[in-house]
């Protein structure tokens, strides 16, 4: 006996509802295993992971503002892989993003500013993040070098900046030279929607770019670009589609949008440039971009389950006192299953009789 | 006061038991505590001490405590974090990094019922203590050590991050090593990284093929120390007793030690008692101590004893005058001690270390 | 003289176990496939490497413990992206999370315990040449293979009959399939061999570099050695220079640090990822064009029965 995958002609559409269900039921039943096996009440674990991060409003807050950033970033993320560009250094424009725009919270700060500094800070992290991202684009478009190894490495290179910018020039002169740098003026601080949470004007913003980047996908002329780029590649040259100026675009919005999520977390829920800025959004937005079949949409859902998942994991650590490298295997695990059964969607597995090749 | 705050509790724990069922008991009979580590439990170094203290307590304080440890809190999720250890009834929560020290002290005035503790910060409010261990003092030893071990001269520092802590550890090796020989001098190279075993293995192994002869570390792990086992050589333990690690390279560790200072915090909020304080403890306050000394003549120990009692008393004072910086210009002239702000805002390097600081 | 042999001696530990785990995943990706999870299955081999040494007290079942242990993590890889034909970037990353976790709980038990390493091998007459007899003949055994295994994966993958099917994997599988080679099974044994790559560096780092265990101890080597594969444009000899290349830069700053050299640490530090990007520009711009990558790599093969 063994497993062939036959290629469906269409998905029915029950399996489409059903298939993310199997996901999440098969990763329940490993769920109480692993907890059981850990020594939890498997009940009451499920209750603390997957529950209590949604059971009110302070944790719904919680899990749109873990997911704006990945959202955000998986967003552009998602454009550049349709198309073929390999960006993975996004956690790095994120931090240039963070740098861009706090830059000019540093640079306005004791001095007058007024309401146009937050869009102002708003558009400079873009605009980092987007120029930061150019560097792997102009290397693979001038010279070949390959962007998977140029992103992944400038990530390296934002982070030591970030750090060499706080420890030196950016130091707050009163902070008995810990780095970080001044805590920013309220004017240049994301505006929260609601009083007594930490949900700010960025979750509105991540779904503007969620719309716009579903409408650019699906109805507009560089959205038939992009797919065909990434689809037949060979067919796009021939209708006269520049390959490297969409390399160039693609990158400058997953920068931009890299480093908007990166200037609204440095200015929303840091308050501050330190290092430490990032934990590993850039990464985790690029399972959040698969997760999300590289849809908009598909990434806005994504987001906020892996979001649902980190915070379940410190639920755990708090309310059962699990350890950290445990929720870690239960989020890796988690994921396993959605991807294999994502399989469903596209294949119908039939066991057959093995015969020899 | 003492009512509003329990009033407040009260509130806090009925909300955690309304989310959850079963955690009522535990909110109401005893202490919660948390303890909100910047690294993994597992790095073996800065958030594994701290970790350890968590267990200390619980031994110490019994059923009058439950624990609970966040590991790895980045700063971003750090509000949602303490707000959640709010939530579910913890009524002391430390907070273990420099890096939580300006988040905590936003977040503190949110909670008035709720008692924080933040390692290494330089200032207090109404429900936030800060905490540290002298740490230099240790270093100081070392430099004496090392100076008596060295036959080139020249002691090796793997160094961490540039902040505060770092650069006056630096410096504390480079006064106790003078008191012993002018003619002294450190070497720094810094790995960028508090946990990075093979990068830390690497510095040591360039610092070693520098000429340097007695190695520091200010980084986790006791990768620099087997370094020197290996390559015939001394060097000293960080953060726990790393005898075993290297039995022929080791002189002395630096024990750090939270636990009875964690018992002290939490049996004071069990009291009532609970006051906002500056806690900065040297060897006197057992917040760290000495590791047995290895590999050392008997003369040696006892001239590493007679200076930690020294130190312990308040006779000896690893910062005072005259302090000269890098470039020349003095500091301090003779007769003068650094005071702790003073001590805590170095940011130069003293003569004799060749290395810079970044900024 | 001896400075240099020092410097050469650590850049060639620094760098064996990029290089071990880059030669694993260009094998991988040769057939086809992108592994994402070098990092994840890195750290499951220091960890298991580490505890079954000290559970044993034998380092020959530390190493083996480490390779199965990557082995094992690849082959859950494998069942996902060729048996289910699921995403590889996003299997590759969940396999990055799920493998720091779970190394975290073996090596909990082993925090702060502690072992000695495992020696060197000296090889007589032939170490004692000057500079290039300490270098070359007198290393630890994990040395020497990586060295065999630079030599043994270029061997097999232009030499042999199976390197050339392996290859037609990567190019184009659905003509191999045509042509009747089983592409899965092939591309299957491909990743087991980056995933015991990958395992056999994590033993290095956590049996010979540092002996012990702390948790995330690969500190991110995993994802370099990804790099290394594109720098190496999928030449094993190249990604050698790539490997010696990056760990020579990381030790050569560490050495100007120690030196005195008045320039910021972190400029020193970001000096490896930025001259690895320059010379691959240099390389580039040297033979217009270059290697691409293998034309299947990532694409989820099904076969048509």
């Amino acid at each position: 006996m063994r497993l062939v995958l036959e290629t469906r002609s269409q998905t029915p559409p029950a399996l489409a509802l059903g298939a993310p269900l199997l996901a999440v039921a098969l990763t329940l039943v490993s769920a109480v295993l692993i907890f059981a096996a850990l020594g939890q009440d498997p009940w009451r674990a499920l209750q603390v992971y997957f529950i209590a991060p949604v059971s009110d409003s302070w944790g719904l807050q919680e899990v749109a503002v873990k997911a704006t950033p990945l959202v955000l970033i998986s967003v552009g993320l998602s454009l550049c892989y349709r198309s073929n560009n390999w960006n993975i250094g996004a956690e790095g424009q994120f931090l240039v993003g963070a740098m861009a725009g706090g830059w000019l919270a540093l640079a306005t700060h004791g001095a007058p500013n007024g309401p146009w500094l937050m869009p102002a800070m708003l558009a400079a992290g873009a605009a980092g993040g987007a120029l930061f991202a150019l560097i792997p684009a102009v290397l693979r478009t001038r010279f070949g070098a390959n962007e998977i190894l140029t992103s992944l490495m400038l990530v390296y290179v934002a982070e030591l900046l970030l750090d060499w910018l706080v420890r030196g020039p950016w130091r707050d002169p009163q902070g008995f030279n810990m780095p970080v740098t001044v805590s920013f003026e309220p004017e240049a601080i994301v505006p929260l929607l609601l009083e007594g949470g930490r949900l700010n004007v960025g979750t509105p913003i991540a779904l503007l770019v969620v719309v716009l980047a579903a409408v650019l996908v699906g109805r507009t002329l560089k959205g038939v670009e992009i797919r065909l780029v990434g689809e037949a590649p060979r067919a796009a040259r021939f209708a006269g589609f520049d390959t490297n100026r969409l390399t160039l675009t693609v990158f400058a919005i997953s920068g931009g949008l890299a480093g908007l999520a990166g200037v609204l977390e440095a200015a929303g829920t840091v308050k501050m440039l330190q290092p430490g800025l990032s934990p590993g959004y850039g990464f985790t937005a690029i399972i959040v971009a698969f997760l999300g079949r590289l849809n908009p949409v598909g990434c806005l859902v994504a987001g906020v389950f892996l979001a649902i998942t980190f915070i379940g994991g410190e639920n755990a650590q708090i309310m059962l006192r699990m350890p950290l490298d445990a929720t870690r295997v239960i989020q890796g695990l988690l994921l396993f299953y959605v991807l294999a059964c994502d399989t469903l969607l596209l294949y119908r597995p039939r066991l057959v009789a093995s015969t020899p090749a | 006061m003492t009512l509003t705050r329990r009033l407040l509790l009260g509130s806090a724990g009925a909300l955690a038991g309304a989310a959850l069922p079963g955690s009522q008991a535990d909110a109401q009979s005893r202490l919660s505590v948390g303890v909100v580590l910047i690294g993994p439990v597992g790095d073996f170094g800065w958030s594994h001490m701290h970790d350890q203290g968590r267990r200390r307590m619980a031994e110490v304080l019994g059923d009058r405590v439950a624990a609970t440890t966040v590991e790895s809190v980045a700063p971003p999720d750090f509000d949602r974090v303490v707000t959640q250890l709010v939530r579910t009834g913890h009524r002391l929560i430390f907070t273990t990094s420099f890096s939580y020290f300006a988040p905590t002290q936003r977040i503190a005035p949110q909670h008035p019922g709720v008692f924080f503790e933040n390692a290494t910060g330089p200032t207090m409010l109404p429900n936030m203590a800060i905490y540290n261990a002298r740490f230099y003092e240790g270093r100081y030893i070392q430099g004496v050590i090392a100076a008596r071990k060295s036959r080139t001269k020249t002691i090796g520092y793997v160094a961490t991050f540039p902040v505060p802590e770092v650069i006056h550890a630096i410096n504390t090796v480079m006064r106790g090593a003078w008191s012993v020989d002018p003619a002294m001098k450190v070497r720094v190279v810094w790995v960028n990284a508090w946990s990075n075993p093979a990068r830390e293995a690497d510095a040591a192994r360039a610092l070693i093929d520098q000429g340097c002869d007695v190695l520091c570390s200010h980084t986790d792990g006791p990768a620099p120390l087997q370094l020197a086992n290996e390559r015939g050589i001394f060097g000293f333990g960080q953060a726990s007793d790393m005898t075993r690690f290297a039995p022929r390279a080791h002189l002395t560790s630096s024990v750090n030690n939270w636990g009875d200072y964690y018992a002290e915090r939490a049996q004071a909020v069990i009291a009532g008692t609970w006051q906002p304080k500056d806690t900065w403890g040297g060897l006197g306050s057992g917040m760290f101590r000495m590791a047995p000394w290895t590999n050392m003549t008997p003369e040696e120990v006892s001239e590493a004893e007679r200076i930690r009692d020294a130190i312990a008393s308040g006779r000896l004072h690893p910062f005072e005058g005259p302090i000269v910086r890098q470039d020349g210009t003095a500091v301090i002239p003779a007769g003068q001690r650094l005071d702790d702000n003073q001590i805590r805002a170095q940011n130069y390097f003293y003569q004799g270390i060749d290395a810079s600081i970044p900024g | 003289m001896m400075l240099l042999e020092a410097i050469i001696l650590t850049v060639i530990t620094a760098s064996t176990p990029l290089l071990i785990a880059a030669l694993g995943e260009l094998v991988v990706e040769k057939s086809g496939v992108l592994n994402l999870g070098v990092e994840g299955m890195m750290i499951m081999g220091a960890a298991c490497g580490i505890a079954a040494a000290i559970f044993t007290g034998s380092s020959a079942a530390g190493v083996l413990a480490a390779i199965l242990a990557g082995m094992a993590m690849a082959a859950l890889f494998g069942a996902l992206t060729l048996g289910l034909a699921a995403n590889q970037v996003a299997a590759g990353l969940a396999l990055a999370i799920f493998g720091l976790g779970l190394s975290g709980m073996v090596g909990a038990g082993f925090v702060g315990a502690q072992r000695a390493g495992i020696g060197k091998i000296e090889v007589p007459l032939l170490s004692d040449i000057p500079l290039l007899g300490p270098v070359l003949f007198n290393q630890d055994p994990f040395v020497y293979a990586s060295f065999a295994l630079v030599f043994l994966v270029a061997r097999f993958l232009n030499r042999t009959k199976a390197g050339l099917v392996l290859r037609a994997c990567g190019e184009n599988h659905a003509a191999a399939h045509a042509l009747g080679y089983p592409v899965l099974r092939i591309r299957f044994l491909a990743v087991l061999f980056g995933g015991a790559c990958a395992g056999l560096a994590g033993a290095y780092m956590s049996l010979v570099l540092t002996p012990f265990w702390s948790s995330g101890m690969t500190g991110g080597r995993g994802w370099i050695a990804l790099a290394i594969v594109v720098f190496a444009s999928w030449l094993p000899g190249r990604a050698a220079v790539g490997a010696y290349l990056f760990g020579g830069i990381t030790i050569l700053q560490l050495h100007a640090q120690g030196a005195g050299l008045r320039v910021p640490p972190q400029l020193m530090s970001a000096l490896p990822y930025l001259i690895t990007i320059v010379v691959l520009v240099l390389i580039m711009r040297l033979r217009r064009g270059g290697a691409a990558g293998p034309a299947s790599l990532g694409v989820p093969f099904v076969p048509d029965r």
